[in-house]
């Protein structure tokens, strides 16, 4: 996979990891960190970048929302925070707003009321943006990571795959959840399957990672089926496009920004 | 060729035939095409919104048909990589009118030209601008250029008040750097008296006097946030102001708004009573807490020291209904707090029962008169259209903020087409 091999330090030390387990010596025993971090690298490029996410709502089979979203992504060079702008583009009551994470400092803006407001992490869990965090979120940086088991899984294209089974702990605060199962496949450490879980330990969501495509220099998964926890009827289809670098200044990163953002 | 759209709706409707033999499997869901017009976002937001209803009036005690119509436009364009130009405007008509104002009512909320060198954090706006600066929900005492913004009152939520506000005339200039930022706005008279006219420009309401305005915002961690200000304005003693944010637990949000400086009491205002402005301090406390259910519940307490207390309603409701027009004058068309001390709660919730259903309420009480106004709203939602059904309730003796509201009751049905 030559695409894989980007001249960029962290998501090859990543793929080094995971490449080095793939094949490795018989007593080895996998390192589930850098299984995660290889995994994260796959779902999220590792330079600033802008893509489109379409979020896909069907209840019992029948589609009953379309919402379209810009999305602008870095990794902060302090603290290696991944940090997310999500601008609404339709439905057209909704066009403009804004929504910020930077880590818990979560805001909310609506051009029409100019109005700011943070919001709590239980606030942003509910609204549709927490299944950005599914897609787009890097997992090394807020749960630890441990190897769980090894085998089959049935990916979102519905083939039987050999996958590595990491159970994720929040290990940070800004951990949005409090424990993860994730299925990284054995071959090339790439998100298969991830069922998301409360502190209480109530199943939140499940989401099936699909439509692997070449983007920004890696095969990534551009589709994303979320499952819902307490009503498995409810579904969500994530759809990533348009992926482009963009450099967007770690400084528009903050709640005084939102307005211009939103007229972008 | 058939079209996206047909396929997706043959899709849908097979999925429809599926579900009902409970045959669903997520993933045979396909997402929703992602056409390059969403993409290319339009610079024109438009929305037509048209409503009637039911008023239970106290003067005279009998009900009527209240109707309205509005048209609410928003126009955003980049003219270069580095300017940019904004254009909002709300026309508003509606019967019956209180108080002799005109039943056809425009605001030209905003009109500017914003300029940012392309890959900067620094910005400069200049024309009619709604600068927006508070965190809470009912009542903003730091939101120093809300004077005068609002031209018609189409509803009782204030939050859907600063809506259809208009902006004050200003030269803005904006730098951000990490983790804060700081904003520099001159404001200066254009006019002395407001225009009630239709379609006037109301720079009298906005401009009327010079000011300035210096705010510096500052994000200590990723769960605290602050922002100090310093206001001036003609004729006023400097006023200072503080907003902050905070958040306190997994689903618990503090704001803080705080604003010091000398004010006349609105009782001497509305009286005609000669008196110095006093030191006074205004402010606005509030917690929001997000329930596992995703209902929002808001509880904030609002001060006005300058605001009328019971004895004073009293005293202003003696003088008769010219009195009470000069108490809505006053307070009205700047968002102001008219009572001294009051509470708020605000409820909303998304998807309340069915997935396209919003519920937003509250409720506002006077802590010195005991007066209350209640206020509910159901918003279903189709892709471009909503129907909304709204009640508000006016209660309180006869001598009281909210008991002596025009309307005691209102119940309307309002459909919104977006386009």
């Amino acid at each position: 996979m030559p695409e894989l091999l980007q001249p960029r330090r962290r998501f090859l030390f990543g793929m080094m990891i995971a490449t080095h387990w793939v094949a490795p010596p018989a007593t080895a025993a996998p390192d589930a960190q850098a299984l995660l971090a290889a995994s994260d690298a796959i779902r999220n490029p590792s330079q600033p970048f802008k893509a489109t996410v379409t979020l896909t709502e069907f209840e019992r089979g029948v589609q009953v929302n379309a919402t379209t979203l810009v999305s602008q992504a870095r990794t902060l060079e302090s603290g290696g925070q991944f940090v997310s702008l999500l601008r609404f583009v339709q439905p057209a009551r909704d066009a403009g707003k804004v929504m910020l994470k930077n880590g818990a400092d979560l805001w909310f803006y609506d051009p029409s009321t100019k109005a700011s407001v943070r919001i709590s992490p239980q606030q942003r869990l509910i609204g549709q943006a927490s299944n950005g965090d599914v897609v787009t979120v890097n997992f090394a940086r807020d749960y630890t990571a441990t190897l769980a088991a090894e085998e089959m899984v049935q990916d979102g294209e519905r083939r039987n795959r050999r996958a590595h089974k990491l159970q994720l702990t929040a290990a940070s605060e800004d951990a949005t959840y409090g424990a993860i199962e994730l299925w990284i496949d054995e071959a090339n450490a790439a998100p298969l399957k991830a069922r998301f879980f409360a502190d209480s330990g109530r199943l939140l969501k499940t989401a099936y990672y699909r439509r692997f495509q070449n983007q920004l220099g890696a095969e990534r998964p551009t589709e994303t089926v979320i499952i819902d926890g307490l009503q498995p009827q409810s579904v969500t289809i994530v759809r990533l496009t348009d992926y482009t670098q963009r450099n967007t200044p770690a400084a528009w990163f903050q709640r005084d920004y939102l307005p211009r953002f939103s007229a972008e | 060729m058939r079209s996206p759209t047909r396929i997706a709706f043959a899709a849908t409707l097979l999925a429809a035939a599926a579900a009902s033999h409970g045959q669903t499997d997520p993933l045979d869901l396909q997402s929703a095409p992602t056409p390059q017009e969403t993409v290319a976002e339009s610079p024109l937001r438009l929305f037509v919104e048209a409503g009637a209803g039911r008023i239970d009036q106290r003067f005279p005690d009998d009900e009527r048909t209240g109707r309205r119509l509005s048209v609410d436009l928003r126009y955003n364009r980049r003219l270069s990589d580095e300017l940019r130009f904004s254009f909002s405007d709300r026309l508003d008509h509606a019967s019956p009118t209180l108080f002799g104002q005109e039943d056809t009512v425009n605001t030209l909320r905003e009109a500017y030209l914003s300029w940012q060198p392309e890959g900067s954090s620094a910005t400069l706006d200049f024309g009619r601008i709604n600068l927006r600066q508070g965190a809470a929900f009912g009542y903003n005492p730091t939101d120093y250029f809300r004077t005068g913004g609002l031209r018609a009152v189409t509803t009782a939520d204030p939050v859907a008040l600063r809506q259809i506000r208009q902006g004050a005339a200003m030269v803005k200039g904006s730098l951000l750097w990490t983790n804060g930022g700081a904003t520099l706005a001159l404001s200066p008279k254009l006019r002395t008296v407001p225009d009630s006219g239709s379609f006037a420009v109301d720079l009298g309401a906005t401009n009327s006097r010079d000011r300035a305005l210096l705010s510096v915002q500052t994000r200590t961690s990723e769960k605290f946030s602050a922002q100090g200000s310093l206001f001036l304005e003609q004729g006023s003693a400097p006023n200072l102001g503080l907003s902050s944010t905070a958040l306190l637990g997994e689903a618990l949000v503090a704001h803080a708004d705080l604003a010091v400086g000398k004010k006349h009491r609105l009782r001497d205002q509305i009286l005609n009573t000669p008196a110095a402005g006093k030191r006074t301090v205004q402010a606005a406390l509030g917690l929001t807490y997000t329930l596992p259910n995703a209902l929002a519940l808001t509880l904030e307490f609002e001060h006005n020291g300058a605001g009328l207390e019971a004895d004073d309603w009293t005293a202003v409701l003696n003088q008769g209904p010219l009195a009470y027009q000069r108490f809505v004058a006053l307070t009205q068309p700047h968002q102001e707090l008219g009572a001294r001390n009051a509470w708020l709660v605000y409820v909303s919730q998304k998807s309340l029962g069915l997935k396209q259903l919003d519920l937003t309420a509250f409720l506002r009480t006077n802590t010195d008169d005991r007066s209350r106004l209640g206020w509910l709203e159901l918003r279903y939602h189709w892709p471009q259209f909503d129907a909304v059904l709204q009640w508000q309730r006016a209660s309180g003796k006869a001598h009281s903020e909210f008991g002596a509201l025009p309307y005691r009751q209102l119940v309307q049905l309002l459909g919104v087409v977006y386009f």
